[in-house]
């Protein structure tokens, strides 16, 4: 079996640790090995949120720096801080929508240039692909599947072990009823943006 | 239909956090009683009891502290039921001498003591390793490293502490208690919830005839414990090579990794400890009898270790030994890399050569902060406005402790759950300088009440701020004494902290609303010219359990006037509340209308911020 680790990074609230154990739980249902961690407590207030997924028959749940086969960004300035993970050959597929921190809402720090958070990615990944999260969710009917559109981007690389296909019947087995459609426009738009 | 952890089913196997798969294991062991005080990384056993407990057939409680629940669990063990107490490893320290006792006494129900450690202080105040609590107390100690070993070891430990009546230890990390692994279920026997207490004085009262006695059947139980370590299956032996390595807890992850990413197998010889207390001394001397060098792996502190060197001095082998030092640190956590490149140096392979890139070290940061509509933010702006820098701020665990961080910055001193008013009292006796302690509710009742006695008893100076949210808020909302509704109901015993306040002997007691600026300045101004323990209680509910629990809407929020965005006042109030709904772009202040929780705090301090109702959607 191929194997995968992953790093997720992203703020409290945006749905890191939901579409970590989607994932999980995705690739159990599909026989695979799968090990997942994650770290809060006082990050959940406003902080960063880090969480991993490795497949293929690891038994530690933590990612150390140069470890990460692909680095999923759920925030750009949180992708940027987290490049020292990436493994050579790595894949990075981020959100490119900042969500700023509360330094930098008060006009005390600066957030980061986009276009040199991008040409740092792409100096240090094999690969990187950035896409508008939270404008797709909310094209797809609400800002808070931002997760699943990165998820659809991911799944559609075919750099995991887990299929598009594979995905979406997940989605339809695990989410509410209510919100299966909306996701899964959510993963067509977030699969469309980096295959076309 | 029933709850995926109470399943009956053949081969169910499911995606478990290492904290549901302790609840699994439990369950598997039929247990009859279970009680905790929450606390990171911990909290997801006793929540993922307290929803099944009804279903599943055995008796679940939040306790006030970790020593009640302790004594609660110890209890229910003597008169004959299979329990089990859950905390952090501070929480140890709270619950050590009822625990000493225990361990004396005996268990006759079987009792399991899960202690969950921080190594790396991932949400704590200190890294302490509570391996040490097993050998100070003669305590088996067991150490799961993947899902299924927490299952699997705590339906173990559980079965063993039965057959001996001795506690047993289940120490985890937060690395094991938040990992996902797949877990496959064992067969799910009746709970045993009800028991009958035998009385027998001579082992149960440790009146010091009865502690000498009681002390020789511990160090007997020990020996057959250690026995038990000599042939447990989580003690096991793999590998082949004069190069060895002995592994306990989550090092035992990080090296299975490392030697399967770089094809080790054939180089290294490895006994894993499962059970690591008492030590399987033989087991040990006869894997040490076919290597020459050893690398010991596991986080904290050298435990393992010195009893190895022990041993090895002992045994007259001559073998190099490779332990804590500037590869293996004594504090903080492990890795997979850390593992590889011991294995590596000691085996004189070379090194990989990919070094991790450097990231900018001057990134703005995210650190925590009180949420939009916070109850703590109005009560810490109103005691600042009347106190300043002049007053010192004895500070409690809790979401108020993020209090520290500026513009706030209402937290001098702390020393562990409920030490904010006596703390504050030893420094407010010896230095004449004006002390305000903030308590929340849970911590208040968890053991804040005891230093509010003594204050009063004692004749303190002390300005006492109860910060009552109306729930545990910082581990995730679990029920307090004080509690008008919890996540599965009303609370039927709810206690009133204003009543406990008073019947301390407290005569300076007011109970406001944590919003209302007017009412807290000329309280703090009117009990600031006070002497004695005066107390406030700012009680507002969290606004996150506001949401989820109560289920009550925000019918408000706040915006900017238009034409003063950029305005001295509106700027000054950005600066002062730190309120995450707010924020400034090229000069122009604006209040996000999706975090606005409609808290009215910044209405009250500016006349540029007005309020207007929520629009629906």
């Amino acid at each position: 079996m191929q194997k995968t680790r992953i790093y997720l990074t992203g703020i409290g609230g945006q749905g890191t640790l939901t579409a970590t154990n989607l994932l999980s739980q995705i690739g159990l249902d599909n026989g695979l090995d799968v090990t997942s961690g994650e770290i809060h407590g006082m990050a959940q207030r406003g902080g960063v949120v880090a969480s991993t997924i490795l497949f293929g028959g690891y038994q530690s749940p933590k990612i150390s720096p140069g470890e990460a086969d692909i680095l999923l960004g759920f925030e750009p300035l949180e992708t940027y801080r987290a490049l020292c993970f990436l493994a050579p050959e790595a894949v990075v597929v981020s959100n490119s929508e900042p969500i700023l921190p509360i330094g930098v809402a008060m006009g005390r720090e600066e957030y980061p240039d986009l276009n040199i958070i991008r040409s740092a990615t792409e100096k240090h990944a094999s690969r990187a692909y950035f896409l508008p999260c939270i404008s797709l969710a909310k094209k797809a009917g609400t800002p808070q599947a931002a997760n699943i559109v990165l998820l659809g981007a991911l799944c559609a690389l075919e750099i995991i072990p887990i299929k598009l296909t594979e995905l979406t019947t997940g989605i339809r087995a695990h989410l509410k009823p209510k919100i299966v459609d909306m996701n899964l426009r959510a993963v067509d738009l977030g699969a469309h943006a980096v295959t076309s | 239909m029933s709850h995926p952890l109470l399943s009956t089913h053949q081969d169910t196997k499911m995606l478990l956090l290492g904290n549901e798969a302790i609840v699994r294991g439990a369950l598997e062991a039929g247990i009859g009683f279970v009680s905790c005080y929450p606390g990171t990384p911990s909290s997801e056993v006793p929540d993922s009891f307290y929803p099944i407990a009804t279903e599943g057939g055995f008796t679940f409680e939040y306790s006030v502290n970790e020593k009640v629940a302790m004594e609660i669990a110890g209890g229910a063990s003597l008169a004959g039921v299979p329990s089990m107490v859950t905390m952090k490893h501070v929480g140890v320290n709270v619950a050590a001498d009822p625990m000493m006792t225990l361990a004396y006494i005996g268990t006759p129900g079987g009792m399991i003591i899960l202690s969950a450690d921080d190594p790396g202080c991932h949400s704590s105040q200190n890294e302490q390793d509570n391996r040490y609590y097993a050998r100070l107390g003669g305590i088996p100690c067991f150490e799961p490293a993947t899902a299924q070993e927490c299952k699997d070891m705590t339906r173990d430990a559980l079965a063993m502490s039965k057959k001996y009546e001795q506690p047993v230890m289940l120490r985890t990390t937060t690395r094991v208690n938040h990992l996902r692994g797949p877990v496959s279920f064992g067969p799910l026997p009746k709970p045993k919830a009800k028991g009958h207490f035998e009385k027998n004085p001579m082992r149960f009262v440790p009146v010091p005839a009865v502690s000498r006695v009681r002390h020789n059947v511990l160090l007997d139980k020990l020996s057959q414990f250690e026995n038990e370590a000599e042939s447990s299956i989580w003690n096991t032996e793999h590998g082949k090579g004069r190069t060895g390595v002995i592994a306990s807890g989550i090092s035992r992850a990080y090296l299975n990794d490392a030697v399967t990413e770089h094809g080790l197998g054939e180089n290294v010889r490895i006994l894993e400890l499962g059970m690591t207390y008492p030590l399987p001394k033989n087991l040990i001397i006869h894997f040490l009898k076919k290597i020459d060098t050893l690398i010991i792996l596991e986080e904290l502190e050298p435990i393992v270790e010195n009893t190895v060197r022990a041993l090895i001095q002992e045994q007259h082998l001559n073998i190099e030994v490779v332990g804590k030092g500037a590869h293996l640190p004594r504090q903080g956590e492990y890795s997979t890399t850390m593992v590889r490149d011991i294995l590596l140096r000691t085996l004189n392979k070379p090194l990989p050569d990919h070094t991790p890139c450097e990231v900018p070290q001057k990134l703005p940061m995210r650190p925590p902060n009180l949420c939009a509509g916070c109850s703590h933010r109005s009560t810490y702006y109103a005691v600042r406005k009347v106190f300043g820098d002049n007053a010192v701020y004895s500070s409690d665990i809790g979401c108020y402790t993020l209090g520290i961080l500026p513009p706030l910055r209402a937290a001098d001193l702390l020393l562990c759950m409920g030490s904010s008013i006596s703390a504050g009292c030893g420094t407010a006796k010896v230095s004449g300088q004006p002390v305000v302690a903030f308590i929340g509710d849970s911590t208040f009742f968890h053991s804040g009440i005891t230093g509010l006695i003594n204050a009063v008893y004692n004749g303190h100076d002390i300005l006492v701020v109860i910060m009552d949210n109306r729930t545990t808020a910082m581990t995730g909302h679990q029920p307090n004494p004080g509690v008008d509704q919890t996540k599965i109901g009303k609370n039927a015993h709810k206690i009133d902290i204003e009543a406990i306040v008073r019947g301390c002997g407290v005569d300076h007691v007011t109970t406001i609303r944590a919003f209302n600026q007017k009412a807290l300045v000329q309280t703090l101004e009117e009990y600031k010219a006070l002497q004695g323990v005066r107390v406030i209680i700012s009680r507002a509910p969290c606004v996150i359990f506001k949401r989820k629990v109560l289920r009550e809407p925000d019918s408000q929020i706040a915006y900017v006037e238009e034409g003063f965005e950029a305005s001295e006042s509106v700027l000054t109030c950005l600066n002062e509340l730190g309120c995450p709904a707010f924020s400034v772009n090229q000069g122009k202040v604006s209040i996000d209308p999706i975090q606005c929780t409609g808290c009215m705090l910044c209405v009250q301090i500016c006349d540029r911020i007005k309020a207007r109702k929520r629009s629906i959607g």
